[in-house]
């Protein structure tokens, strides 16, 4: 046991040590940042005061109401976004998030009306034009006689790169025209708001411990599940080349000789393993730190942050289902890293690995539909993808702890099965050094070992 | 002469892979606080015998008996093991390596890094221990890893070709220390083909060829038993002499010496009076025991 924690301790003491560590450290959540926090940051930055809007209204009827639009604050009498469907909405999410950051800092406008005063439509257009390239205005916008019938405006402005100002401005315009054109037809304000009014679906889950009401849409807890779908597919991708290159250090660098002259394999591969682990979760503990600091930072600056609320019990289940995921393939790595001689070599053997996790991951999406199905049964015993699809069946319908027991039973002692198997076949190929295994010659060495 | 208990047993080891059998009813005694040379060709079986004895393989079929004890990995910790195929952490400094390896052996705490600095000290590489082991030369880095195989202190040292790679300074260094841990009382079997080194540092040796020991026993023993009624004659003068079928069986030059084959039963004492009496000069007359080297050869090519 104290032999196991040396390998443990050198394997991570070694590993974290690296420049390559600390520079991925770092980077990670830089690059999170920039994916995420820096278009909300820089869009919330308040560029100059309000903007600055001439108006010339021709047909004289839009005026009122299109200032009143544009002063309204935001959120009252919008038209109801179309919904979409799951996919999508992560999409969507994110940049609705960015609009709305956006529009929540709009400063506003400041408004003027121009009249035409007996001048052409176009000199009016230029004087307009040279006051804003004056910097005495920001844009303005023409609306012409007969923009009740056919809805066309036009907007000139020194931005009109600026989408958000663009589209509000539209927007309100629009609102504007459409209240004046019901107007005209006799329907009042209050009418059409009301009849505007969406209707929520209040979802309640019917379970075995009787009816859950469901917080949000339960989409947050499918996209949880697929995020860490995602996070053991990604962990493994950049933690499986740390595995398999611990092991096969030892064949490269011809230390394994004297290593097996002072310990046995089953500790030295369990070793290595946990400690290359450890250097995996001091990474991700270090990056969800900063990703959480980021967030109360961000929530700090009060820009709307969704964060999806999780049970303890689930976020418990989270962690441990993240663990046997993440060591399941690691061990993998490790059985691939015993048999080959190269780092490169293994690199190619452990693609189609990959490509199991894909297919789990991917197969989530129809458990989440029918989570009490056989496959979805089967699959969350299956020990390669019940990291993932149990994870599924535990946040859409939970299943009975008896099943969730079993699957991480099932699970760990896969771990150690392949950890025996990896030693085994990692002492016997050491012996026989220099040329490449062939299967029937590894499962030899499993027998002989 | 009473004999102490043997500390390594080997009786009728035979390990083989698949086809190939590396080592063949392998029968020896290895006896406490000697040097004992296990000497062959490549390829003879050194190698595997020795991870046999280390435990990193087991025999397919005979007995293998450590300090009074069938092994077992819990002896692993007694045994200090250089191997023939070298090999360090690379990027690891010079003095947390020989932590690490000493951990392996249940070796730590203070007791640890005070051996580490003696060790050090003692094969003059203290400048170097917070050096990456791989920006010491391939000698240092070969001390370095014997430092790996003694650090714990263990009662049996395996040295695999200790010598390769040294330079004459260090091979010196390295003989010193060798003889200090017989001297300890430490058991050391050394495994080489050097045979001028074995013949030096050895007590008892096992010559093993193909799989199978040819020869074994003290070193004494061997020579003299090989001993071929030869003399190393350097002289002036006296031509002629040597010409006397009754007394000579051969004579060849070897570098200065002229070294002389007598018949069988011959006593040099014959020689060297008739030398005397025909006022030759002599300035060397020595008894030739047969080396290492031609006895090894000797034997490998009666297997042949």
């Amino acid at each position: 046991m104290k032999k196991f924690l040396a390998v443990v301790k050198r394997e991570y003491i070694q590993r974290v040590r690296t420049k390559f560590f600390v520079v991925a450290t770092i980077l990670g959540p830089v690059i999170m940042a920039s994916f995420v926090v820096v278009p909300m940051l820089l869009a919330s930055i308040q560029t100059g005061g309000p903007t600055r809007l001439a108006v010339v209204d021709e047909s004289g009827k839009v005026y009122e109401r299109f200032r009143e639009a544009l002063n309204r604050p935001r959120g009252e009498d919008e038209e109801e976004t179309v919904k979409v469907s799951p996919a999508q909405a992560v999409n969507a999410n994110q940049q609705d998030r960015m609009k709305q950051t956006a529009q929540a800092r709009q400063p506003g406008f400041t408004v003027e009306q121009v009249s035409l005063d007996g001048k052409s439509i176009d000199q009016v257009r230029l004087q307009l034009g040279e006051r804003v390239r004056k910097n005495e205005l920001d844009g303005f916008v023409l609306i012409p006689k007969n923009i009740l019938v056919d809805g066309k405006a036009e907007f000139y402005g020194r931005n009109t790169g600026d989408i958000f100002t663009r589209e509000t401005v539209g927007d309100r315009l629009g609102n504007a025209v459409r209240d004046e054109r019901l107007a005209q037809k006799n329907i009042n304000q209050q009418d059409l708001r009301d009849a505007n009014k969406r209707v929520t679906l209040t979802a309640t889950k019917i379970s075995e411990k009787g009816e859950e009401k469901v917080s949000g849409s339960g989409l947050a807890g499918f996209l949880v599940v697929f995020g860490f779908g995602f996070l053991i597919y990604m962990t493994v991708l950049l933690y499986g080349q740390m595995i398999l290159g611990a092991v096969v250090e030892e064949k490269e660098t011809r230390i394994a000789e004297i290593l097996f002259s002072s310990i046995r394999s089953f500790p030295l591969m369990m070793g290595k393993l946990v400690g290359v682990a450890l250097v995996a979760l001091t990474q991700l503990s270090i990056w969800a730190l900063a990703f959480a600091t980021l967030t109360l930072v961000a929530a700090g600056r009060g820009l709307p942050v969704a964060l999806p609320h999780i049970p303890a019990v689930i976020f418990l289940y989270l962690v441990l289902y993240f663990l046997l995921g993440f060591f399941i393939y690691a061990t993998i790595y490790a059985v691939i890293g015993s048999m080959v001689t190269t780092t490169q070599e293994g690199a190619q053997l452990a693609m189609p690995v990959m490509a199991i996790l894909a297919i789990s991951l991917w197969s989530s999406l129809a458990v989440i539909r029918s989570p009490n199905s056989s496959l979805a049964f089967w699959g969350s015993m299956f020990p390669f993808s019940a990291p993932i699809t149990m994870l599924v069946r535990i946040v859409t319908e939970t299943p009975p702890l008896w099943q969730i027991l079993l699957s991480l039973g099932i699970g760990i002692s896969t771990i150690m099965g392949l950890v025996w198997l990896a030693s085994r076949i990692y002492r016997v190929g050491m012996l026989m050094t220099g040329k490449k295994a062939t299967i029937p010659e590894v499962w030899r060495w499993v027998r002989q070992a | 002469m009473e004999e102490a208990k043997a500390t390594l047993i080997l009786e009728h080891v035979t390990k083989s892979f698949g086809e190939f059998t590396a080592v063949s009813d392998l029968s020896l005694q290895v006896r406490p606080g000697r040097v004992f040379g296990l000497i062959g060709p490549n390829g003879a079986g050194k190698t595997t015998t020795i991870r046999m004895i280390v435990n990193i393989t087991v025999p397919d079929s005979g007995t293998i008996e450590l300090f009074g004890q069938r092994m077992k990995t819990a002896l692993q910790d007694r045994i200090g093991y250089l191997p023939e195929e070298r090999g360090l952490y690379k990027k690891m400094k010079v003095g947390e390596q020989l932590r690490f390896f000493a951990e392996l052996k249940d070796l730590r705490g203070d007791e640890a890094n005070k051996r580490i600095d003696e060790w050090l000290e003692r094969l003059e590489l203290t400048a170097w221990k917070e050096k990456r082991t791989k920006e010491l030369s391939k000698g240092m880095q070969q001390k370095v890893q014997f430092i790996t195989a003694v650090i714990h202190d263990p009662d049996l040292v395996i040295l695999d070709e200790p010598f390769s790679g040294l330079d004459p300074v260090n091979v010196d260094l390295m003989k010193e220390t060798i003889l200090e841990q017989k001297a300890k009382g430490k058991t050391i079997i050394l495994s080489t083909h050097q045979m001028e080194i074995a013949e030096k540092l050895c007590d008892d040796v096992c010559m093993i060829n193909r799989a199978h020991k040819v020869l074994d026993g003290k070193l004494r023993d061997i020579r003299r038993s090989f001993s071929r009624n030869a003399v190393a004659l350097q002289f002036e003068g006296g031509d002629g002499l040597l010409n006397d079928p009754a007394l000579v069986a051969n004579i060849r030059q070897k570098g200065e010496d002229t070294e002389v084959l007598l018949v069988p039963g011959a006593s040099p004492q014959t020689l060297l009076k008739r030398l005397v009496e025909s006022g030759v000069n002599v300035s060397k007359f020595e008894l030739v025991e047969p080396s290492l080297h031609d006895i090894f050869i000797e034997k490998v090519r009666e297997a042949a």
